[in-house]
């Protein structure tokens, strides 16, 4: 990681010198033959959401912190249960995995974040999508799928659909903030924090995507209960599986 | 993590101030016990190792042989101690490059093409020993601190220029430009102090458990005489290694042959090297590694693998083997004429690779010899007739 690490600091500082320019950060789309039949009877299974929080050093650094990372983790499990619990569904926690089923489980995830990932650079953000893909968003199309292999996933047999989420945060350091205000003063942009996250809901009989949320700039301070709910309301935002009442509200 | 190695050619006179004190740097520190992360720094790191580690156990990479795991643990455990050993877990992970790394929270991986390259225990105990001292002298965290201090510099630096330029000031981004290098600059040496006093230390490990010293000097030439053949088979100039880039993180190769060889001739350290042990350990994984080592493309430092292990002697079945495919892989006319009499060789002694039919096979009829390569790939599919491509093989000799 010496090598990353290195990277990352002259990433931070060309992130000093360069303008930080204010795009549409905010995206999600559903797959268009989605349908539910019978949104009370919903049971979704949320496997161990990507948790990341951490301080930004003045120069940019990510300095991981284990106690906030404790804090997010507890605050956003309780937040999401709340959420479902709202919407009339059941929450399944996944089975305690060992073994074969948490390689078969360590595989799907990667092969989310993957998929995910993609969604999220060729298709939702511009700047890097393929034309491929611009056309299906002219034609609403949202065709993407981890395959039928995800009935084998611990805990799918109970469950109709799979919660993957991920949460990124670097808090600006008290140091990075000055810095911000003396470059502005200096005609320069310096970001101070990173907040970025996506959920993603897949269809357990299928492996489609059925939704996909992605949004880098979020609020909501994950390191506080309060905060933590505003978060996980903004990753559930325009969650499909919510009743027409619950996502008028 | 802390990388090996980079082929990146690196250095610069770091090696003599610790090769002067060498008589102190054999002493092994006092060990704490189980050590607690102390500070929101070490305990962040800690835990992004922790969440590393997580996948780690799941992951598909990691080779979970109990032998195989067993014997490269075995060999840890004799250099550092079972005290010590024992706050390491260790993953061998299928990965053809020469590496090994070590994280904060006491997490060493160890990669598949590392252990291909080793030639007897005491080479491998050389890196184990290294890799585990980055832990003891928490490197790590220490890295982390000096990488954050700098890049903090470097912002208000840039910060600084900005606004002088904005005011006026015309040769603020020189001054600039000259402050941001000798910052990562620094940066940079202060990753080559750690890498060379992880390798003394890790030497002492090596030199008290009785192992042969000079095979840690050994180990670094090979690597630079693999990059070597690599850059020779792909056309290119090899890497230097007397000077340094001034970014390097690690010192060349050259250095730490140099000095670990100087370091050796210092200590009385003993002469075990476990060369039998190790080859039996690695038997039953040794032609999986060389296939996963042919697939890299790389044909002159392959060549050179297969040269190294050999040791001066006859080319075992597994390494004819290993041979022919590597000629057969870049599958120039003459290539295939090289491979046929390796993979004859290999068949007469050891009957049971089976695979050898295989390429012998298609070896001749590529050359035009095709009643020969017919009759070598029924033979094959008389051993395996299920397998994978077992129908393009059939419709080759028209079966």
């Amino acid at each position: 990681m010496n090598r990353k690490y290195l990277a990352l600091a002259l990433a931070g500082a060309c992130v000093s010198v360069s303008a930080v320019s204010a795009q549409a950060q905010e995206r999600s789309a559903v797959r268009p033959d989605f349908a539910v039949v019978d949104r009370e009877a919903v049971r979704v299974i949320v496997y161990r959401p990507r948790v990341t929080v951490g301080e930004q050093s003045t120069g940019g650094l990510f300095e991981p912190r284990a106690d906030w990372n404790d804090q997010a983790r507890q605050f956003l499990d309780a937040a999401l249960v709340n959420s479902q619990q709202a919407l009339g569904h059941s929450v399944i926690a996944p089975p305690e995995i060992s073994g074969e089923q948490g390689r078969l489980l360590n595989q799907y995830q990667a092969l989310f974040n993957s998929v995910a990932d993609s969604v999220i650079n060729y298709q939702f953000f511009v700047g890097n999508r393929l034309e491929t893909k611009k056309r299906d968003n002219r034609n609403s199309q949202f065709d993407w799928s981890l395959g039928p292999g995800v009935r084998n996933l611990p805990g799918a047999e109970g469950a109709d659909y799979a919660l993957f989420l991920t949460t990124t945060d670097h808090y600006g350091s008290t140091g990075r903030k000055v810095l911000q205000v003396f470059a502005a003063l200096g005609g320069v942009g310096v970001q101070s924090g990173v907040h970025a996250g996506y959920a993603g809901l897949v269809d357990l009989k299928t492996g489609d995507i059925l939704w996909i949320n992605a949004d880098k700039q979020m609020g909501g301070d994950v390191r506080t209960p309060d905060g933590a709910a505003r978060r996980m309301s903004q990753l559930l935002e325009d969650f499909p599986l919510a009743s027409p009442a619950a996502a008028a509200n | 993590m802390r990388p090996l190695r980079h082929l990146v050619a690196a250095g610069l006179c770091l090696a003599a101030p610790s090769v002067a004190s060498a008589a102190e740097d054999f002493t092994i520190p006092s060990w704490t016990g189980a050590y607690q992360p102390q500070g929101e720094d070490e305990r962040g790191l800690w835990r992004e190792s922790d969440e590393i580690e997580r996948a780690m156990v799941d992951s598909e990479l990691v080779i979970r042989d109990p032998a195989l795991n067993a014997f490269v643990r075995g060999v840890l455990c004799r250099i550092i101690g079972d005290v010590r050993c024992n706050s390491v877990r260790l993953y061998v992970t299928r990965s053809p490059s020469f590496n090994a790394s070590m994280y904060a929270n006491g997490m060493m991986l160890v990669n598949s093409g590392l252990l291909l390259r080793m030639r007897n225990e005491a080479e491998l105990a050389s890196v184990l020993g290294h890799e585990f001292a980055h832990f003891e002298q928490r490197h790590t965290l220490q890295g982390f601190k000096n990488r954050r201090a700098g890049s903090d510099l470097a912002a208000w630096a840039a910060v600084v220029g900005a606004l002088a330029i904005s005011l006026g000031s015309t040769n603020a981004t020189y001054q600039y430009t000259d402050l941001r290098l000798n910052i990562y600059g620094g940066i940079a040496r202060f990753e080559r102090k750690q890498e060379t006093d992880a390798n003394v230390l890790g030497f002492a490990y090596m030199a008290h458990a009785g192992y042969r010293p000079s095979a840690a000097s050994d180990v670094w030439r090979a690597v630079m005489n693999e990059a070597d053949q690599s850059a020779e088979g792909r056309k290119r100039r090899s890497g230097r290694y007397d000077n340094v880039a001034f970014f390097a993180s690690h010192p060349t190769n050259l250095q730490r042959a140099d000095y670990l060889s100087q370091l050796a001739n210092r200590v009385p350290g003993g002469d075990f090297d476990g060369a039998a042990n190790y080859r039996a350990a690695l038997a039953p994984w040794r032609q999986t590694f060389l296939e996963d080592q042919l697939k890299l493309n790389d044909f002159g430092g392959t060549d050179y693998i297969i040269t190294r292990l050999a040791g001066g002697e006859q080319l075992t079945p597994d390494l004819l083997y290993a041979r022919a495919e590597l000629y057969r892989g870049r599958g120039h006319p003459r290539d295939l004429q090289n491979a046929i009499p390796l993979y004859r060789e290999a068949i007469e002694k050891d009957p049971a690779l089976v695979a050898a039919w295989r390429g012998l096979g298609l070896s001749l009829l590529r050359t035009g010899q095709m009643p020969e390569g017919k009759a070598a790939l029924s033979t094959f599919l008389e051993h395996q007739p299920d397998t994978g491509d077992a129908p393009m093989l059939r419709s080759l000799i028209g079966a």
